[in-house]
């Protein structure tokens, strides 16, 4: 092997340390300790910390919080805490483990501090995605040479090592700063330095990983990044070697880890009593009857919020489903030269789709009235970038701003009415345009614009297959879900997740179109799913900042129209009920949840309009019946599966591979951030920086925060609202068709055994009875389903408080 | 969290608690009462045209009202705003307490009189203003970046002594209006010393080249607190500069550097800018160079102009502070600023352009009067054409747009604007306590008009972009201060 493939195989090792970061214009909720997954939770927190200085566990104050509003169940902890060794009170427990709290604080070398500097500066201006008006140098030769050209003139650059005559390629420059250390290190000295700028290194990984429009026409790799650190540590003449010291784990972790079990468990509990229960009653009931609308909403945890209140409206069947509604797309809307990929980061796209006008006249005026905003936001930019004009164009414009700065900042909730009155006169693209669903014999890029129709009949079947579905109402809505929010860098973390943080609506529209189709209807037909003449598919966006629900009506027939009306009127109510739930959760009035909501929406002051998924603990997959007579608080992701129409397994190993997967990471990006804000999350928005569209900094500069802010996950500074478990997975099938699916999946095994979540199933053929996934494909019964609980219905909850 | 319906929660998450602290309300209906008394005011001073003071310390003249109204203004959004955007923050208390404090010992400064009061005040100013970059008190960067605005907020306080105490010596005169009627009498080392001191002190107070570092390296504070820095804060060198125009203004060669390192900002912070990718860097880096024009102004004699322009400026770019998040895009390789000469324009259009940018200028000209004499007052015409020219330019160039959006928009928008900057601008001149020193038209007016049409054109073909060097020498010149980035995420750890 020679040197040069030896360097690369190494860099490639180290990498998978780095947790890849998403631009935060299309933010992805991941695990960033993703590339640990493979390690038990424990041992991974542990090495995480070494090398990137993280939490792994809640603080103290957290827990005693939880123990005190009774959300941890002192029977529980107890059991979980003698089962770890310990005797102590909890409350002892917790002042020892507050009392040991490391007081780690980041020995900072100055030489390499000085080389952290240099570097954030070269990459934030080659990273950068059109926000500086002169972009760095030579940039389409890639990082290494544009790093190279520069670096001759920046005089913080000290002349001194291979710096001051770089050589040509990435790798001769490393095989030569490397050449005084043996190949064993190699990998250790690589994760060490990609360690250093996480944020950073984190972007280029994903950037080269999903080779986008920026990528191949500004590459960068972390060979080339490697290249240049290297190089300039050499500069500095700062110590290479990897550090011997061996890792010294937290003392506190195995406490935690008990308290965190304990927590977890407390309100699995009560979420798989609920699901026993209701399977029992289930089995008892004979549901048939054809509801008057079926709705199907993303697995997103704030789709029960609405489910719930638009199922107390009337006789609608509600679903959960992927929000990307299995079809694996790059959308490109109208007017926009950007795609982007509308499918969960752990698929590649595989369609592309655009959105074609299809009425002239509303085009038209769309254009126009689109068009002159565009011209004038393009003369204040050129008026802004001119030294010969800006100041004069401050001048003549500063009263206008002087009173827009009082309109947004003292009356929020009439500028947002007065900007719906302007917006309502511009049509909206969805009301004149169509996504181009039909098979086109073209391709954009390597993706081929549009679907056959064998593949149309394959997502369609896909879909009702895996939510279980035999009988059709009239009208069938597919709904997507956006946020809406102002002044927000991380408004794509709160768009859908199965879209890799873009709106779902579309990807609504194409299965709603692909369901209308007669020929995919026969198809349909042949394949067993009796799709009445008279159902209608319709998409739909759930706005989750206000809880409205807007329904893309264009093709419903006039034999609908009565169905519709009602349907929306209905979607009203269940908007006011949800929108004060949804106030109240904010500490805000809920008489006025809809206005309360929709001045959260527009509000440029606001840093927490909606929750997101804060909160998010489980998952149910199963029936919607099993807790719909439950409210779960927007706490649990929903994806609807009937384990009788599932013989041979296909549609549950679908669930577990895809959604399951991406719950999970949701779920510990919520989790790190809330434990370590600061090196998993990403701070105060109050001091947030946004950089060159792809990054967050705090304050000044440096590296890019990673996660989520602070205040998507805390009440307050020091209050967390999200609870830090790791998700609590229940289905409802066999055990034995459960455990056939995960012995196939060796990826699922590795998460499950190593504690990245957990798994409990409740057997509808057992009698209904739980059994917990343990290890190494082996079940237990779950233990807090006593006889008793089985035999009342109406115990009281565990943990509720 | 129970009670929207009959069912049973699971697991429900904790009731969160509302904020406890009244000291942000009170203090918002305060400040925004002392702007309604402020308004008050300004109109008792309009119609009677009084000057009350207590004398030897306290002078309220036009400019204090007017500082007054316009410093209550930008402190109640500042109160309104943060209420919601510190909303669980535990900053919230001391972050209102400070900001309020700033809003008093500022509306003090303008009204203070006695050179002595005046000298605290500014160096208060200084100390609280660092408090607020700072006041996230457990993050090391953010107390590294307070240090160094504080080193320099000490420098401009020690350097406005020395001119204080070099003008007392040489005059005698305790008060800044004594300052005035001995100016006569003024000249020398000891003026020199004393008027440089005080042009010193204003180009730190207002970030000008070379000393931006420490607005640079400011973002440590909370958003809300930059958006007062850079629309009120820093106006303060402009102020300097007006309540002692009377000493400065004695040689124009003084005067002439003043225009000097002004332009040399106002052209200078618009390169730092235009290679800045952080949005907040960006907005710094356009600070330096509105200051830099503001001071200028100041320094041709325009001290309404310059007043005027501190003012408009500080609407503009507290709105874009309190907008910044909202400033991500999601963009192509493709897209960026186009460098517009070169691209054609058919004679028509031409025409058109010019007539509107005359026409902007003539607008101007009828309701201020400057531009209709030939002095330098036709300098702050020549930018206002500027400004409409190049605009009209850019809409014509739209092809896309039916004709009428293409040569209409421009007039219809620009010429109210320009209306309405006019009126703020006499209305303003109207207030100060110093007439404008229009002068002759001398040829470095000439020169400063043909150095902007020279950067106009530079920027336009983007001819600089072609050394590297420059672009180097640009970023690194537009770098906050090593210790004050956060370089490990680990080190943020205090909320």
């Amino acid at each position: 092997m020679s040197t040069e493939s030896a360097i690369h195989d190494s860099i490639d090792t180290a990498a998978t340390t780095v947790g890849s970061l998403w631009p935060i214009h299309s933010f992805v909720t991941a695990n960033p300790l993703a590339g640990f997954e493979n390690q038990p939770f424990g041992e991974a927190v542990t090495q995480a910390a070494d090398l990137l200085g993280g939490r792994g566990y809640p603080s103290a104050e957290t827990f005693r919080a939880a123990l005190e509003r009774g959300q941890i169940d002192p029977e529980i902890l107890d059991a979980e805490l003698s089962e770890a060794g310990y005797e102590d009170d909890p409350e002892i427990l917790l002042d020892h483990m507050a009392n040991t709290a490391d007081a780690t604080d980041s020995d900072s070398d100055t030489a390499t501090d000085r080389v952290d500097q240099v570097l954030t500066k070269w990459l934030s201006a080659f990273l950068d995605e059109g926000s500086a008006h002169w972009s760095m140098p030579n940039r389409e030769a890639g990082f290494y040479t544009a790093f190279r050209g520069v670096a001759e003139h920046d005089g913080d650059i000290p002349d001194e090592g291979i710096i001051t005559d770089l050589p040509e390629t990435p790798s001769e420059t490393i095989e030569t700063v490397l050449a005084p250390h043996p190949e064993s290190q190699w990998v250790p000295i690589f994760e060490e330095q990609l360690a250093a700028l996480p944020g950073w290194t984190g972007l280029i990984k994903q950037r080269a990983d999903d080779e986008g429009a920026w990528q191949s026409a500004y590459p960068i790799s972390l060979a080339g990044y490697l290249a240049a650190r290297l190089a300039l540590l050499d500069a500095v003449d700062a110590a290479i070697a990897p550090s011997n010291t061996s890792i010294d784990p937290d003392p506190t972790a195995e406490l935690a880890g008990a308290f965190l079990r304990a927590w977890e468990a407390s309100y699995r509990g009560d979420l798989v009593e609920t699901v026993s229960v209701e399977s029992q009653s289930l089995a008892d009931s004979d549901t048939s009857g054809r509801p008057d609308a079926q709705m199907v909403f993303c697995i997103d945890t704030r789709s029960e919020i609405i489910r719930r209140h638009i199922e107390a409206t009337g006789d609608y069947e509600t679903h959960g489903y992927a929000g990307f509604f299995g079809v694996p797309m790059e959308y490109q809307g109208y007017d926009t030269d950007v795609s982007v990929d509308a499918c969960p980061p752990i698929l590649d796209p595989q369609h592309h789709v655009t959105d074609v006008p299809t009425d002239d006249d509303t085009r038209e005026s769309h254009d126009r009235l689109s068009g002159i905003r565009e011209t004038a936001d393009e003369i204040i930019e050129t008026l802004e970038a001119n030294a010969a004009t800006a100041y004069g164009f401050v001048e003549t414009a500063g009263s206008g701003y002087g009173l827009a700065l009082a309109a947004r900042t003292l009356v929020p909730g009439r500028v947002q009415e007065l900007l719906d009155v302007a917006d309502d006169s511009v049509p909206d693209e969805h009301e004149f345009c169509e996504p181009l669903v039909h098979h086109q014999h073209t391709y954009t890029g390597d993706l081929p614009v549009g679907l056959t129709t064998d593949e149309k009949v394959e997502y369609a079947a896909t879909a009702f297959d895996l939510m279980g579905w035999e009988t059709f109402s009239r009208l069938v809505v597919f709904t997507g879900h956006a946020s809406e929010t102002t002044n927000n860098p991380y408004d794509s973390s709160l768009d859908c997740g199965a879209c890799a943080g873009n709106p779902g609506g579309p990807n609504a529209r194409v299965l709603a179109a692909i369901c209308n189709d007669t020929e995919v209807r026969s198809a349909l037909r042949d394949r067993g799913f009796e799709i009445p003449e008279d159902t209608v598919f319709l998409a739909g966006e759930h706005n989750t900042t206000t809880d409205e629900v807007e329904l893309y009506d264009s093709d419903v027939p006039e034999s609908h129209t009565d169905d519709l009306e009602q349907l929306r009127a209905d979607l009203a109510t269940a908007r006011e009920n949800a929108a004060a739930e949804r106030a109240e959760s904010m500490r805000s009035d809920a008489s006025s949840g809809v206005n309360e909501t929709e001045r959260r929406a527009a509000d440029w002051a606001e840093t927490r309009p909606e929750w997101g998924l804060a909160g998010n603990a489980g998952f149910v997959i199963g029936p919607r019946e099993l807790t719909s007579g439950v409210d779960l608080d927007g706490r649990a992701f929903l994806h609807s599966y009937d384990w009788s129409a599932d013989p041979d397994g296909e549609a549950l190993e679908a669930i577990l591979t895809g959604p399951m997967v991406v719950t999970q990471w949701i779920n510990t990006q919520y989790y790190f951030s809330t434990v370590d804000n600061a090196v998993y999350g990403s701070g105060s928005k109050v001091t947030h920086n946004p950089v060159g569209n792809v990054g967050v900094y705090q304050g000044n500069g440096g590296d890019l925060m990673t996660g989520l802010p602070l205040q998507s996950l805390m009440a307050a500074d020091d209050d967390p609202y999200h609870q830090p478990l790791r998700l609590s997975t229940v289905i409802h099938a066999p055990v034995d068709c459960v455990n056939d699916v995960l012995a196939d999946h060796a990826e699922l095994t590795d998460l499950l055994d190593n504690n990245w979540l957990s798994l409990t199933v409740v057997d509808p053929t057992q009698d209904h009875r739980a059994f917990e996934y343990e290890h190494d494909l082996e079940w237990s019964p779950a233990s807090e389903l006593s006889e008793t609980d089985l035999a009342d219905p109406t115990a009281p909850a565990v943990s509720d408080d | 969290m129970s009670g929207h319906n009959s069912s049973r929660t699971v697991g429900s998450l904790p009731d969160t608690t509302a904020d406890s602290s009244l000291v942000p309300v009170a203090l918002t209906w305060l400040v925004w009462s002392m702007f309604a008394a402020s308004i008050a005011v300004l109109a008792v001073r309009v119609r009677t045209g009084f000057v009350w003071e207590i004398p030897g310390a306290v002078a309220i003249d036009g400019l204090t009202v007017l500082m007054w109204v316009v410093v209550t203004f930008f402190s109640g959004i500042v109160h309104s705003y943060s209420r919601r955007y510190l909303a669980g923050s535990r900053l919230k208390t001391p972050f209102f307490a400070t900001v309020f404090g700033f809003t008093v010992i500022v509306m003090g400064l303008v009204a203070a009189n006695h050179l002595a009061l005046f000298g605290a005040l500014w160096l208060a100013m200084g100390l609280l203003m660092a408090k607020l970059i700072g006041i996230v008190s457990g993050w090391d960067q953010a107390q590294a970046a307070a240090t160094v605005a504080r080193k320099y907020f000490i420098a401009s306080s020690t350097l406005l002594g020395v001119a204080l105490t070099a003008l007392w010596w040489a005059t005698g005169a305790t008060t800044v209006s004594g300052l005035t009627t001995a100016s006569d009498s003024l000249g020398g080392p000891v003026w020199l010393v004393a008027a440089g001191a005080l042009v010193l002190a204003a180009m730190i107070q207002s970030a000008l080249i070379p000393f931006h570092g420490w607005l640079l390296s400011s973002m440590t504070a909370p958003t809300p607190a930059s958006a007062l820095m850079h629309a009120g804060f820093v106006n303060a060198g402009g102020i300097l500069l007006t309540r002692f125009a009377p000493v400065i203004s004695v040689d124009p060669v003084l005067m002439l550097a003043i225009v000097g390192v002004g332009g040399a900002s106002a052209i200078g912070g618009k390169l730092l800018k235009s290679v800045q990718t952080d949005i907040k860097g960006k907005l710094g880096c356009s600070t330096v160079g509105q200051m830099g024009f503001m001071i200028m102004q100041a320094g041709l004699g325009f001290f309404g102009a310059a007043i005027t322009h501190l003012i408009l400026h500080g609407f503009y770019k507290a709105y874009q502070f309190l907008s910044a998040g909202g400033q991500v895009e999601h963009t192509t390789p493709s897209e960026g600023t186009p460098h517009t000469i070169g691209m054609t324009t058919s004679i028509v259009g031409g025409v058109i352009t010019l007539l509107t940018g005359l026409a902007g200028g003539a607008v101007f000209t009828v309701l201020t009067g400057k531009g209709t004499h030939v002095d330098s007052g036709l300098l702050l015409t020549f930018f206002v054409v500027f400004t409409t020219l190049h605009a009209a330019r850019n809409a014509v160039q739209h092809t896309s747009l039916p004709p009428a959006a293409r040569y209409g928009a421009v007039p219809v928008v620009f010429f109210p604007a320009i209306v309405i900057y006019a009126a703020v601008y006499t209305g303003v001149s109207g207030l100060m306590p110093v007439s404008p020193a229009t002068t002759e038209l001398t040829l470095l007016h000439g020169i400063i008009a043909v150095f902007f049409v020279g950067i106009y054109i530079g920027i336009e073909t983007g001819i600089h972009e072609r050394s590297q060097r420059l672009y180097v020498a640009l970023l690194n010149a537009g770098q906050p201060s090593a210790d004050t980035m956060l370089t490990t995420t680990e080190d943020y750890n205090e909320y």
